[in-house]
């Protein structure tokens, strides 16, 4: 049953990862650039929910914060820099994310200090099922992750907003013959994405420690994650994310602990050499 | 006569450089020796730098309050490492070449130390550091034989925690460690002491940083059924892994290096988590006249006691160790001083414990420099070996029972 709780290790951290890759995935499917600030979006996250949980108390209310602070960040960072860049080439969005990831991770340690900060909640024995033990922390965070994506989907599927978004990710001049506002889409999609990483920030927050730093190094993973899923769909990054959490940790009694990190990209080469659009990706034509 | 641009801009700028400096880098005369003070003011080491850096000033006041070293006042010029490796390089490299320093005293962290000590090499200068780091110790960081350290070794620390866990009676030890230099060092110095003394390390574990859970980590190592779990950690992964082994509610004891299970982790993970933990550092001397010297410049410095900051005892000690150097040498070129730092705080010879007291000593006999942090008696690597403090975290105080002596 050793591989059970490996798995069950691997889910939880996949999740997190998934909502991450989430987030990149949006922002590429719609604006279509890789967003480097998402780390730091988490990061920011983590901070509101850690400041509003210091206040109020409450788990649920800093949650509220994460998602309202993070949301409101990245539709700030979308007027003040990357609407103005709209039409300029991937590579100049890319780097002007970067840039606002520094800010935003400089923003942060002037604010909260360069040391760690941790989430005061109780910490309790876990559930045994059989042999497998499950900490009631993840399975309240697999929660809030499952309903994060529930409200994602449904927003993407169920909401005429959400049907202008796939419109405009499937193909941005046919959705703006057929009448759709790119401005209204472009601010629901910052909006989310931005919401989507504040959650994912808050999850690993309270699983770990915040620290200036802690987002930004999630970076990679989840990058990671948006390739293999797919670039641009949202299923496909969350299925990914769980893929690969548990593909590390599944491969830690053959590889150990040290190169785990390194399967997750030997799974993304693989991946990219033998089905590069990912594993739900559609193949794009040129235009 | 033409000038190149080149030659100008070199020109104005050696000009602009000279004005800008200090009036002690123009007047540099024959009666001083320039040290460059290298320490973490900021970042990581910030509770620490500070007071590092005020204590090699202060100590450079006694020795010149003291009439200098042989004949010289110290001068202390001071920079910042921001203790990180990157920051400190260029720090060092102003010391050596903009003020001239002829060594460089008080880097902290085994990364900065490993990141200077190529430049102080190369200026064939010595460099004085408290890192634990077993490369600092060989070649090719040390092939010159010019650094000196004053923190123990991770190896030392592993020793200190062999020891304590078999005063402590454990049986099954497993291990964790971070994966670098300094983590797995504490882990791989504990597993030889402990297999010398004829016992087994039922599981190790090295993991990496920045990892979102470690529970598997644990769960191997937990797997094995250890009584202890010895960790070469930090502070940020020690909460991690602490968090997620209470959760899992399997008792084992804890031993750890005093700079992951200090009071801000418990702090972090709250008392009930670190209940039981044994966190073990080096302290320093404190039973010496050194000591006392140290403590009542610390507490005038910072107003502090000066058991809070280890580290400041090490810088005391660095100024001092370098001062009876040149005395001893009667020169300040660095093969001289080099030759002499042993010769002036290893036995034998008479025990001395302040600069004034040492210098007088000297003229008639031996003398064997008794420190602050701690006996000053260097190996052939430059290293020393400080006593360590064993402490148990109980209701969330650190609470020290008993010192270990390797």
């Amino acid at each position: 049953m050793f591989y059970a709780q490996l798995i069950v290790n691997g889910l939880v951290q996949g999740l997190v990862i998934g909502l991450a890759a989430l987030s990149i995935t949006l922002v590429f499917g719609i604006a279509r650039f890789p967003n480097a600030a998402t780390g730091d979006t988490m990061t920011l996250g983590a901070y509101a929910a850690l400041s509003t949980h210091t206040v109020t108390g409450s788990i649920v209310l800093g949650g509220a914060g994460a998602l309202v602070a993070a949301a409101l960040v990245s539709l700030l960072a979308y007027f003040a820099v990357f609407r103005r860049l709209a039409e300029r080439p991937v590579v100049a969005l890319l780097v002007a994310s970067i840039g606002v990831a520094f800010v935003l991770r400089a923003a942060l340690a002037v604010i909260f200090g360069h040391s760690q900060q941790v989430f005061q909640v109780p910490l309790s024995r876990p559930f045994v099922f059989g042999s497998v033990r499950v900490a009631p922390l993840d399975l309240q965070i697999a929660a809030v992750a499952l309903a994060s994506l529930a409200v994602v989907f449904a927003l993407l599927y169920l909401t005429p907003i959400g049907r202008q978004m796939r419109a405009v990710a499937d193909n941005r001049d046919l959705a703006r013959v057929s009448g759709i506002r790119p401005g209204r889409v472009m601010v629901a999609l910052w909006l989310l994405a931005g919401a989507v990483a504040g959650i994912a920030g808050m999850m690993l927050g309270i699983k770990t420690i915040v620290s200036p730093e802690f987002g930004w190094e999630m970076l990679l993973p989840s990058f990671t994650a948006a390739i293999l899923g797919g670039i641009g769909s949202p299923a496909g990054a969350v299925l990914a994310g769980l893929v690969l959490g548990v593909a590390k940790e599944i491969s830690t009694p053959v590889v150990g602990f040290t190169y785990k990190i390194a399967l997750a990209f030997i799974i993304m080469l693989g991946v990219l050499l033998i089905r590069p659009r990912g594993l739900f990706g559609r193949v794009e034509g040129a235009r | 006569m033409t000038t190149t641009r080149r030659e100008f801009m070199g020109t104005i700028g050696a000009a602009t450089a000279l004005v800008g400096a200090p009036s002690i880098v123009r007047a540099q005369g024959q009666g001083t020796f320039r040290i460059g003070a290298l320490c973490p003011v900021t970042g990581a080491g910030s509770p620490f730098g500070s007071g590092m850096q005020k204590m090699i000033v202060a100590a450079a006041d006694a020795v010149n309050g003291a009439g200098g070293a042989a004949g010289r006042k110290l001068e202390v010029v001071s920079e910042d490492t921001q203790s990180s490796p990157q920051a400190a390089v260029l720090a060092a490299k102003k010391l050596i070449d903009v003020n001239k320093v002829q060594a460089v005293l008080g880097t902290w962290s085994s990364g900065v130390s490993l990141a200077v000590i190529p430049l102080t090499n190369e200026a064939n200068i010595i460099l004085m550091n408290t890192s634990g780091a077993p490369a600092l110790s060989v070649p090719p960081a040390n092939a010159k034989g010019l650094s000196y350290r004053f923190q123990a070794t991770n190896e030392r620390f592993g020793r200190a925690f062999a020891e304590i866990c078999a005063k402590e009676g454990f049986k099954r030890p497993a291990t964790m460690a971070f994966n670098n230099a300094s983590g797995i060092g504490n882990t791989e110095g504990f597993r030889k002491a402990w297999e010398a003394k004829g016992n087994k390390v039922v599981a190790s574990v090295v993991y990496e940083p920045n990892q979102p859970t470690y529970r598997s980590e644990l769960q191997k190592v937990l797997a094995a059924n250890p009584d202890v779990i010895v960790t070469g950690s930090y502070l940020a992964d020690s909460t991690i892994i602490l968090r997620e082994w209470y959760q899992s509610g399997q008792p084992v004891k804890w031993v750890m290096p005093g700079w992951a299970a200090s009071p801000d982790l418990v702090k972090a993970t709250g008392p009930d988590v670190v209940e039981g933990i044994i966190s073990v550092d080096s302290i320093s001397n404190e039973e010496a006249p050194s000591y006392k010297a140290y403590d009542e410049a610390y507490r005038r410095a910072t107003g502090q006691p000066g058991q809070s900051n280890v580290y400041a005892a090490m810088t005391w000690d660095m100024v001092h160790v370098l001062s009876l150097a040149i005395e001893a040498a009667k020169a300040t070129d660095t093969a001289a001083i080099n030759a002499k730092i042993r010769e002036v705080s290893n036995p034998p010879g008479q025990q001395v414990y302040t600069f004034a007291e040492a210098r007088d000593a000297l003229k008639n006999s031996k003398i064997n420099f008794e420190g602050a942090s701690s006996v000053l008696d260097f190996d052939e690597h430059g290293d020393v070996t400080p006593n360590f403090g064993v402490f148990f975290i109980e209701g969330g105080k650190l609470n020290r029972r008993y010192v270990v002596r390797l």
